[in-house]
């Protein structure tokens, strides 16, 4: 007769997983700090009193003074209104263009990966060739070539970044092809490219959210970068990088109008940054 | 190796090709008529005409570009919308100013990373706040950090100068990297004073990516000292300096140097922000003036250079790491 173990019970009742803050207190301040940055820039200029783009107060007013929080610039806009409309184009722009960049990579990946053959070598030697050139001055000659506006940079960045997430999609497509569920998946009779969307892709799409959750805080940093060059919306736009440029003449007199929107960009890009970081931890303590 | 240096080479060459296909291609997709851009909104028909047969855009596409490539050759970049002149010719005496920069990048970058690697090694609140110290600075972008430095280092303190290459336009010498033009020629006061130009500008483009290398450093530095081979060391009674100096750091820095030859495109993209804000007349300047006038030849002439300095910068650092770590795979 067969007898088994006498069975222990199990210190917890076994249930529902429990669920647990994945984030650091690090990563939490961070997150509370990026969900509050992102309130404030959406509800922000609705509040404000002033405009964005017209005068309101007197000239180099200092941070602090009545009415004007941040103070003025040198035509006498308002500061922290013209901040907050930034940070809200930054972070839209900088999501915007992950957004397209991961999709693009991972349609390339996903076909090199599923279809493999030649196919596969001739996008990966293209993948190879665009990972090889200096990724940001090819983004500053792209969107100088389409014209200076914020969807050029969008569109200089994504076609530079591409390469990167096609990398990763077709690395992940790969692996998974081979495993048990899209095998028993094939045997199931599904082919093609149902197999990919159903079985594949969901398998895949964690790891390029991760990485582009990783990427959006390098991406606002990139995009202010081009509009400090002169690469974005002309002046007298509220965009962070060229509201710095713009101001940097007055940097030894009214040291707030170039550094405030370089610290307002330095500050979202830390954010974010360490928001992905929290997020690739939390995913990871998944078992994802 | 030979095979290695050679496969490296032939890479290189395509991908400089493949540089000089988009950057034309580029050229022929902007929004501006060139033709209209270089003789200005008053030009007649028959103006227009003729401009457009000198410059071969009456041709088919193909052989423009082959056009485009022989010039290449020739070190013909086309011609500068707004001062007409060749874009080449314009951007000689800007590389020079451009590459004494990078090289000083590079070196603040690497003393950096060593000096942050060895702080995240150690444990302790201390290290922990400059991590996150260090980890705001990366995050920053160049034009802050370039302000901030301006503000404390110049307004503030008066210990360096804020704009241009050197006090004293009038010397100078055969190479055009001050620094070394003025050893060269014995006058060391001139070295010195350009050094004392380029501390700011490098400084605020080093920070970014000394920080990106020694997270990679520590990395590499960390799990060496858990290793089976630095573990021998201990059992072999070394101490536990020269197992880091001797064993780790040799292992730690290849991954280190790898990371480098990537970060230096990013390294040319700052170079562009901060040359334009501390007035360094070299190819980022010259950069944001032409995106300013819209002036896309000297656009795609920079781009050209810059990329190419990225491409061969890279190719060296991938031959350099054959020849140093025998891990690395000769295929």
């Amino acid at each position: 007769m067969l007898s088994f173990p006498e069975t222990k019970p199990l210190a917890a009742p076994i249930g529902l997983p429990r669920l647990r803050w994945p984030f650091s207190i690090g990563e939490t301040i961070a997150v509370t700090s990026l969900a509050l940055v992102v309130i404030l820039s959406i509800v922000g200029p609705l509040l404000s009193p002033y405009s964005p783009i017209i005068p309101s107060g007197d000239q180099f007013l200092p941070p602090g003074s009545r009415g004007h929080l941040l103070g003025t610039d040198n035509l006498g806009m308002d500061i922290a209104t013209r901040l907050m409309v930034g940070a809200r184009t930054s972070l839209f722009a900088a999501v915007v263009t992950t957004a397209c960049t991961a999709t693009l990579g991972l349609i390339v990946g996903t076909i090199a990966g599923f279809v493999g053959g030649w196919l596969d070598t001739i996008l990966m030697r293209i993948t190879d060739i665009f990972l090889a050139f200096p990724g940001p001055i090819v983004a500053m000659a792209i969107s100088a070539a389409l014209g200076a506006s914020l969807s050029s940079s969008i569109v200089g960045i994504a076609i530079v970044w591409w390469p990167l997430y096609a990398r990763i999609a077709r690395g992940e497509v790969r692996r998974t092809a081979t495993s048990m569920h899209v095998e028993a998946a094939r045997m199931s009779g599904s082919r093609g490219i149902p197999l990919v969307l159903r079985h594949i892709l969901p398998a895949t799409l964690p790891t390029v959210a991760i990485t582009a959750s990783l990427d959006i805080g390098g991406v606002i940093a990139v995009l202010s970068a081009l509009s400090f060059i002169g690469l974005g919306t002309p002046a007298p736009a509220p965009e962070l990088g060229l509201m710095a440029s713009t101001g940097m003449q007055y940097l030894l007199s009214s040291w707030w109008i170039p550094v405030l929107p370089g610290l307002c960009v330095g500050v979202l890009a830390l954010l974010c940054n360490y928001t992905g970081d929290g997020l690739r931890g939390a995913l990871r303590s998944r078992g994802v | 190796m030979v095979r290695f240096i050679i496969r490296r080479l032939v890479s290189l060459v395509v991908v400089l090709f493949s540089l000089s296909v988009l950057v034309f291609v580029l050229q022929r997709v902007g929004n501006a008529d060139p033709v209209r851009a270089y003789l200005g909104p008053n030009a007649s028909q028959a103006a227009i005409a003729a401009t457009r047969i000198k410059f071969g855009l009456d041709k088919p596409l193909i052989v423009q570009y082959f056009d485009y490539l022989g010039g290449l050759f020739h070190g013909d970049l086309g011609m500068s919308y707004s001062t007409r002149r060749p874009v080449a010719v314009e951007l000689a005496d800007k590389v020079p100013a451009t590459l004494e920069l990078a090289a000083w990048v590079l070196f603040f970058a690497i003393i950096l990373a060593v000096i942050l690697a060895g702080i995240y090694t150690l444990k302790g609140p201390v290290s922990g706040v400059i991590r996150f110290v260090f980890f705001s600075f990366a995050s920053a972008p160049s034009f802050l950090l370039a302000t901030l430095m301006l503000l404390l280092f110049f307004k503030q303190l008066h210990w360096f100068p804020a704009v241009g290459r050197i006090t004293d336009t009038s010397g100078g010498g055969p190479t055009g990297f001050y620094v070394l033009d003025g050893l060269l020629t014995g006058n060391l006061a001139y070295s010195l004073d350009a050094i004392q130009h380029l501390v700011l500008p490098a400084l605020a483009a080093s920070l970014g990516i000394g920080v990106a290398l020694a997270r990679v450093l520590a990395d590499g530095l960390s799990s060496g000292m858990a290793s089976n081979y630095a573990r021998t060391a201990r059992s072999l009674a070394e101490t536990e300096r020269s197992i880091l100096f001797r064993h780790s750091l040799r292992n730690a820095s290849s991954p280190a140097l790898s990371m480098l030859g990537v970060l230096s495109g990013a390294m040319l993209s700052s170079l562009v922000v901060v040359e334009q804000i501390f007035s360094w007349n070299g190819l980022g300047q010259y950069l944001s003036t032409a995106i300013a006038s819209a002036d896309f030849p000297a656009v795609a002439g920079v781009s050209l250079v810059l990329g190419a300095v990225y491409v061969i910068l890279t190719a060296i650092v991938d031959v350099v790491l054959a020849l140093v770590d025998p891990r690395v795979k000769l295929t």
